[in-house]
């Protein structure tokens, strides 16, 4: 964790933030959806990020929490609702609630033991999704047949419009990260990192290690919620699928691929990984393969992950950036 | 019968290898459970097996992911060649047809995989527990400095086993494959179902697993009685109330 | 001197199943004190520190702190009281700067362990006393450095900075000159001796060297077999004929 101003992170950032908001007005609509399903992956695996490269918890739920998020959207706009705002706060809130009933049973166990429950939990709640066919439309999904339209300065921006769907979720995106950034940097967010380096040492200088987890677990899960819930606006839709191990384990992905130990090397990793789809689904229509056989030579050689791996060089010599 | 072999095999032989730290029977779990179906591809020889997993396992021991992402790309690599749908097979003609038993009638095949299962895990468990080259695998899993030390040179041992770990699995998925259909997605259950067994058993235990095959086997047969659509969460539910009461398994030693 | 003990140990007996490892160990420790356990290896000091220390309950007897019983607590109960223990094995964060390394406890003395809004950079009094602490052990250069660099006998200094950063009123140090080379325990002889006068801690040491024992220890008590057969100063235990015995003539007499 860093504790100088680090300028280089501020920069980057705000740099991204400019190009990203112009970047709808130039670049065709293709690209812009890929943008935004990339920020909203992105997110996913930064709130991923939080538990893994941070805490040291790998989750294997967190789709759980990310598909929570997106039915309670989509459930909230098929009775009615009309507000985004409420959208997201509901998404968060749920997401939350989730983490916290079921992180309350999953941080009593480390390591494998702990992928393996909350794999199991997510599992489980993907069957509620699959099964409970009134609530949630079953296997078919649940559609979102109408999306509320951001209202500024008396104006209506339809969501329908890419260009302004972009602009919405980047602006909800920007401001999670925000958070997640002063997160990190907080005492909390070293109170993280401590657990990660030694959680019996923690414990030893008086931690109630158990709930720290705890805490880390639910912020996870409300992002993940967040997420969940520009998803299925993004998508019109919500499915069990969200919701399965297989889908969790794209943040796990994602962030391997960028780097575990970097702030924003999830957000690259998600980036990197649509980007090569769209290039390979081009080529071939079995893009998986060259993902695999791209993704094993970055795991062996670039542990540290591409953004990781870059910093570690430009930044030579430096411990890890938080 | 003509064996089939299945490169998609590899992916969840690799799961359970990972999570029971390379020692462990998959095809026991898939032969005494009467789960889904398994997979098959062409059959080939041992030695060339060892040979391109030893370059491929030499470059990726340890790395996990890198492994995991190769196998499920290489697996992939099946839809290919026999396409995305489902294959029938039928069992060989000495183990086909039925009997009666009870009144009811039973298929033959299944009869044989609920023998073939045990005795396979039987001979597993005799290989690792009896043999000489047995104890050498256990040694090494449990101290392997110690291991390199005395001159055993555990990456070979290693390889080694994850092949006979793989070959194991592809056992499995030809047994079963008469069970059931074969489609390129099949792997994928299996592999969640094999880390319950492999953690409801214990890790590392042998008659572990069979007792975990056998009570996911029953839990979900039930399950699907009882519970109904709700039934495909049983493993999961089993899963996780190990894991919070026992985590090291029915038979697993404290870790 | 008629105060209460701040540690008193009644009757501690542990036994794991059948086989009783330590028993009928009685000790009481005043504020102030630099007190010793020592025996050889297989006596029962590391059953007994950890029994005391909170890793786990003893199966036997009752321990006392400043009056209150903590027979069986754990440790991170024991720590906001002001009891803190080391390792024997190196345990810090090796990841973290050596600064962040004495900033989490220090987080978590002053209540700030789910501050999660403001910067962590922002909170100037915990880098003032962190910089304090390091000072006073003496490793304040390297500050900056990822803990997990630092030689073995300086990420030993990080373990007792970590410690002292609670501002404990006890410290149990569990053989804190293992695996250290004579420079490396003369130093941490002087400096447990130092920070005793600084902080004000008392300390309570289990060895089995001898040597620093009897460099630092004013009470030395000592463990054969489970059992304490002597109890008392350095010059009553040197003289003692079962202390001798028990060390078969070898080390007592360094």
């Amino acid at each position: 964790m860093r504790t100088d101003k680090p300028i280089s992170t501020i920069i980057f950032s705000l740099a991204a933030l400019a190009f990203l908001s112009a970047s709808p007005f130039v670049l065709p609509v293709y690209w812009t959806l890929i943008l935004t399903e990339i920020l909203i992956m992105g997110l996913f695996a930064m709130s991923f990020n939080l538990l893994l490269g941070y805490t040291g918890l790998l989750s294997f739920g967190q789709a759980g929490f990310f598909g929570v998020g997106a039915y309670a959207t989509a459930l909230l706009i098929s009775r009615g609702g009309n507000s985004l705002f409420l959208c997201l706060l509901i998404s968060l809130s749920s997401g939350a609630a989730a983490a916290g009933v079921i992180g309350y049973f999953c941080v009593r166990r480390d390591e494998i033991y702990f992928a393996m429950i909350t794999l199991a939990f997510g599992m489980m709640l993907f069957t509620v999704a699959h099964s409970w066919i009134k609530l949630t439309g079953g296997s078919d999904g649940l559609p979102l047949m109408s999306i509320p339209s951001v209202r500024m300065f008396g104006i209506e921006f339809s969501l329908f419009n890419p260009t302004n769907m972009f602009l919405f979720v980047l602006s909800v995106t920007s401001a999670c990260i925000l958070f997640l950034w002063r997160l990190v940097r907080s005492p909390f967010g070293l109170m993280l990192t401590a657990i990660r380096e030694n959680k019996q040492r923690l414990s030893f200088v008086g931690a109630g290690v158990q709930n720290l987890r705890l805490a880390a677990f639910v912020i996870a899960g409300a992002l993940a919620g967040v997420a969940g819930g520009l998803f299925s606006l993004f998508n019109s839709m919500a499915t069990p699928d969200f919701m399965h191990w297989g889908f969790s384990a794209r943040p796990v992905l994602m962030t391997i691929l960028g780097g575990s130990n970097i702030f924003f090397g999830p957000m690259l990793g998600a980036a990197v990984f649509f980007g090569l789809e769209q290039v390979i689904t081009n080529i071939t229509e079995n893009w998986m393969i060259f993902l695999g056989l791209i993704l094993t030579p970055v795991v062996i050689f670039f542990p540290r992950g591409i953004l990781g791996t870059l910093v570690h060089y430009l930044f030579k010599k430096k411990k890890i950036k938080p | 019968m003509q064996v089939e072999r299945w490169q998609h095999e590899r992916a969840f032989d690799f799961a359970r290898r990972k999570a029971a730290g390379k020692v462990k029977p998959p095809a026991l779990q898939m032969a005494a459970d009467p789960g889904p179906g398994r997979g098959s591809g062409p059959i080939y020889d041992l030695r060339l097996k060892v040979a391109v997993e030893s370059f491929i396992i030499n470059l990726l021991n340890g790395l996990s992911w890198g492994m995991l992402l190769f196998l499920i790309s290489v697996g992939l690599t099946i839809r290919i060649i026999w396409g995305p749908g489902y294959h029938v097979v039928d069992p060989p003609a000495i183990l086909s047809g039925v009997f009666s038993i009870f009144n009811q009638t039973y298929p033959v095949y299944r009869v044989f995989l609920v023998v073939a299962g045990p005795l396979i895990g039987l001979a597993l468990w005799s290989f690792f527990q009896l043999t000489r080259w047995g104890k050498i695998i256990r040694a090494a899993a449990v101290d392997r400095e110690m291991a390199e030390g005395i001159g055993i040179r555990v990456p070979i041992l290693f390889t080694a086993v994850f092949a006979l770990g793989t070959w194991l699995a592809a056992i499995g998925g030809a047994l079963a494959a008469p069970h059931q259909s074969l489609a390129p997605s099949m792997g994928e259950r299996i592999i969640i179902e094999s880390f319950i067994v492999v953690v409801s058993g214990g890790m590392g235990s042998f008659p572990g697993a069979f007792v975990g095959a056998l009570a996911l086997g029953l839990f979900e047969s039930f399950g699907t009685v009882f519970l109904g659509s709700a039934q495909m969460a049983v493993p999961y539910i089993l899963l996780a109330t190990v894991l919070l009461i026992r985590p090291h398994g029915f038979f697993g030693r404290e870790l | 001197m008629s105060e209460a003990p701040i540690l008193k140990i009644e009757n501690l007996g542990h036994s794991y199943g059948r086989y009783m490892v330590i028993h009928d160990i009685s000790i009481e420790v005043f504020s102030g004190d630099m007190a010793a356990l020592i025996g050889p290896n297989g006596a029962g000091k590391t059953t007994f520190y950890n029994t005391v220390t909170g890793r786990f309950p003893p199966t036997r007897g009752r321990v006392y702190f400043n009056g209150q019983e903590i027979t069986g607590l754990p440790a991170h109960k024991l720590v906001p009281m002001g009891l803190l223990r080391s390792f024997q094995i190196t345990n810090i964060f090796p990841n973290l700067t050596v600064i962040e390394n004495v900033l989490v406890p220090l987080v978590l003395h002053y209540r700030k362990g789910y501050s999660f809004l403001r910067a962590l950079s922002g909170e100037k009094k915990l880098y003032r006393k962190a910089e304090e602490i390091l000072d006073k052990v003496g490793i304040l250069e390297s500050a900056d450095r990822p803990a997990n660099e630092l030689a073995y006998g300086d990420k030993r200094l990080v373990e007792m900075a970590i410690v002292l950063a609670r501002n404990p009123k006890l410290v149990m140090l569990d053989e804190p000159t293992a695996g250290m080379n004579p420079e490396e325990t003369e130093r941490t002889i002087r400096l447990i001796k130092e920070l005793a006068i600084r902080f004000g801690t008392t300390f309570f040491l289990t060895e089995h060297d001898m040597k620093v024992v009897f460099a630092v220890a004013k009470q030395i008590y000592v463990l054969h077999q489970g059992e304490l057969i002597a109890q008392g100063d350095p010059e009553t235990i040197r003289a003692d004929p079962k202390v001798r015995e028990a060390y078969l003539g070898g080390s007592v007499n360094d």
